[in-house]
């Protein structure tokens, strides 16, 4: 268990401001925010780097505020590696356990493990030069993993490589998550890493931790603007909320998830409004008429924006698109459940 | 590149260039032949170039060991750390290397031979006055700046990061120093000890001033020089001067050849 109680620490350039954290055993938590939220210096912290200039971090009921980084037993891989490029892949795996004065015979035999749970064992005589990016990222993590950590930080572990070395590492990471049961925190700005690995997220924004849930929780029922435009809440409306679940938009009413009063946003996913040139018949749902303004295609999909008294952004495949057969200039009628739009009180006014 | 389109800026530049290549080579070509080869072997194994030869060698070498032992330390402190007074320091280190050889050789001369510190260095046997031990201060005074510019760019290469890599793996500050660090700031610091060296080895004003130019005494090669050019011993003179050629040029390419290496982390 990994608790991290108000930390703070400034460097200057990037900032920690009271940030509150507890991690399971075993579990795999994301911290997901923007470039500048402060995630780096976080997981730099918790390793043992800098030194905190307030709060506490406790491991496994030991408070290890002021324990030096060689004495917590906590794994760190960068983004970039960071592997010794004067030591071969075999002299950088080993690394840890020399420092520990293990003798030689269980170190290659730690080694050789270690090298086999990441598929690696061909790479141990070469140097990390010659490898590849995801060739060099599992030997980062392997040189982690082989110390048998408390816990193992991942600092955007798969944001330098390539899309398919990163969907095959994504899935390595799953795997070895499973197979050793350390509890890890990575973090990412990458969004879609958190549903195939993480057990709770938690979304950072300036230095300071802003909602922690399961990724169901943060993209279904975001906290603020700020989490919403992040999980790619497209459809983002400030309106008045009244006790009976509904929220007035402008001249728009919307039948919300639950009811909340006063001054409220509505967050609404935009591959979750179904669209269509017929009338859609209410059955409790929300239906607008309104006229396409744009249909812009995006990859695999098409974005397409309709004017029905508020702009919503509707996300269709190009499947889709082709089926419904519209254009821009088009009368369509939108329909989504209220449990797709997701209600909460506004904060302050923030951009998204 | 395009045929016809050579503008005439081009072309002056270019000659520009060539000519005072041709000027450098011609330069050296002019000291390296002056003397037929049989009189320049025998001059460079007269006892008074060997012992110039030696001389060099050996407080060229033991300057340039103590220029390493200083400038690591201070190095690495002013590429990592921040303290007090850092941009200060980071300053004076600098002045040695601005300032003429020759005033550099007069503060040496005072402060070897008239402080209460030099005195009593003297006092305890250590004198640096008219000594080949001020030889070594000379260059070792001279050529830190050197050594220490190399160093510190070599370390700010290397990312901090391995070091907190380390750290994670159970290593103290001191030993991801010196298993992470310094190993991989090696051809850094191959390439500025042999410029510190090669500097070394052709040091004249300020080993002058301290050790004054005594033959077969303080009579390094660039020494030798002087005395034999100014008492018209010329062959010597052309000798002494060729080795200091041929050794500025191998240490040149060493310089070029690992320094650009230096970065690569």
């Amino acid at each position: 268990m990994l608790i991290i109680e108000s930390l703070s620490k400034n460097l200057g350039e990037f900032a920690l401001t009271g940030v509150s954290l507890s991690v399971a055993d075993g579990e795999y938590f994301i911290v997901l925010g923007p470039t500048g939220a402060g995630k780096t210096i976080l997981l730099e912290t918790i390793a043992g780097i800098y030194t905190p200039d307030a709060g506490r971090i406790l491991l496994n009921d030991r408070d290890i505020t002021d324990v030096p980084a060689k004495d917590r037993n906590i794994g760190m891989v960068y983004q970039d590696y960071m592997l010794f490029p004067h030591l071969t892949v075999e002299a950088n795996i080993g690394f840890g356990l020399k420092s520990r004065r293990a003798d030689s015979a269980f170190i290659q035999k730690k080694v050789q493990e270690s090298a086999e749970l990441l598929n690696i064992s061909h790479l141990l005589h070469r140097y990390p030069g010659t490898l590849s990016g995801g060739e060099q990222q599992r030997a980062a993590i392997a040189r982690a993993l082989v110390m048998e950590p408390d816990a193992l930080l991942l600092d955007e572990p798969l944001s330098a490589l390539d899309v398919r070395t990163r969907e095959n590492l994504r899935a390595e990471l799953a795997r070895i998550h499973k197979a050793t049961g350390t509890t890890i925190i990575h973090i990412t700005h990458n969004f879609e890493e958190v549903f195939d690995l993480a057990d709770r997220v938690a979304i950072m924004r300036g230095g300071d931790v802003v909602q922690v849930g399961t990724p169901e929780e943060i993209f279904r029922r975001p906290n603020s603007d700020f989490v919403a435009g992040f999980v790619g809440m497209e459809n983002l409306f400030s309106g008045t909320g009244a006790p009976d679940g509904t929220v007035t938009v402008g001249d728009v009413h919307i039948r919300v998830d639950e009811s909340v009063t006063g001054a409220v946003s509505v967050a609404i996913r935009p591959e979750e409004i179904l669209i269509s040139k017929a009338p859609l018949p209410k059955n409790g749902k929300n239906v607008f008429c309104g006229r396409i303004e744009s249909a812009r295609p995006n990859g695999g999909l098409v974005r397409v924006l309709v004017d029905a008294g508020i702009p919503f952004r509707v996300t269709l495949t190009r499947q889709g698109f082709e089926e419904v057969g519209i254009a821009p200039g088009d009368t369509v009628y939108l329909a989504f459940g209220p449990s797709a739009a997701h209600a909460y009180p506004s904060g302050a006014p923030e951009e998204a | 590149m395009s045929r016809g389109s050579i503008s005439r800026f081009q072309v002056v530049t270019v000659a520009v260039a060539l000519l005072i290549a041709v000027f450098i080579v011609m330069v050296l070509i002019g000291v390296v032949t002056h003397s037929p080869l049989p009189v320049l072997i025998e001059s460079l194994l007269s006892e008074e170039i060997r012992f110039a030869i030696r001389l060099s060698i050996i407080t060229s070498v033991i300057s340039t060991l103590l220029c390493i032992l200083i400038a690591v330390p201070v190095a690495y402190a002013l590429a990592r750390y921040t303290f007090p007074g850092k941009t200060v320091v980071n300053m004076l280190m600098d002045i040695p290397m601005a300032l003429p050889p020759l005033v550099a050789g007069v503060g040496l001369l005072l402060f070897f031979g008239v402080s209460p510190i030099g005195k009593s260095l003297a006092a305890a046997g250590l004198t640096f006055v008219f000594t080949p031990l001020g030889i070594i201060m000379a260059q070792f005074f001279v050529n830190l700046p050197y050594m220490l510019r190399v160093t510190r760019s070599t370390f700010q290469g290397v990312n901090p990061r391995y070091e907190h890599v380390a750290k994670t793996l159970g290593c103290t500050d001191a030993q991801a120093f010196w298993r992470v660090t310094l190993p991989m700031s090696f051809n850094g610091l191959l390439a500025g000890s042999v410029i510190t060296w090669s500097k070394g080895i052709g040091e004249f004003g300020a080993a002058l001033m301290l050790a004054g130019a005594t033959r077969m005494k303080t009579e390094t090669l660039p020494l030798s020089l002087f005395l034999n050019m100014s008492t018209g011993k010329l062959e010597y003179a052309i000798s002494a001067a060729t080795i200091l050629i041929v050794i500025s040029i191998i240490s040149l390419y060493v310089f070029e050849r690992y320094s650009g290496t230096a970065h690569v982390y």
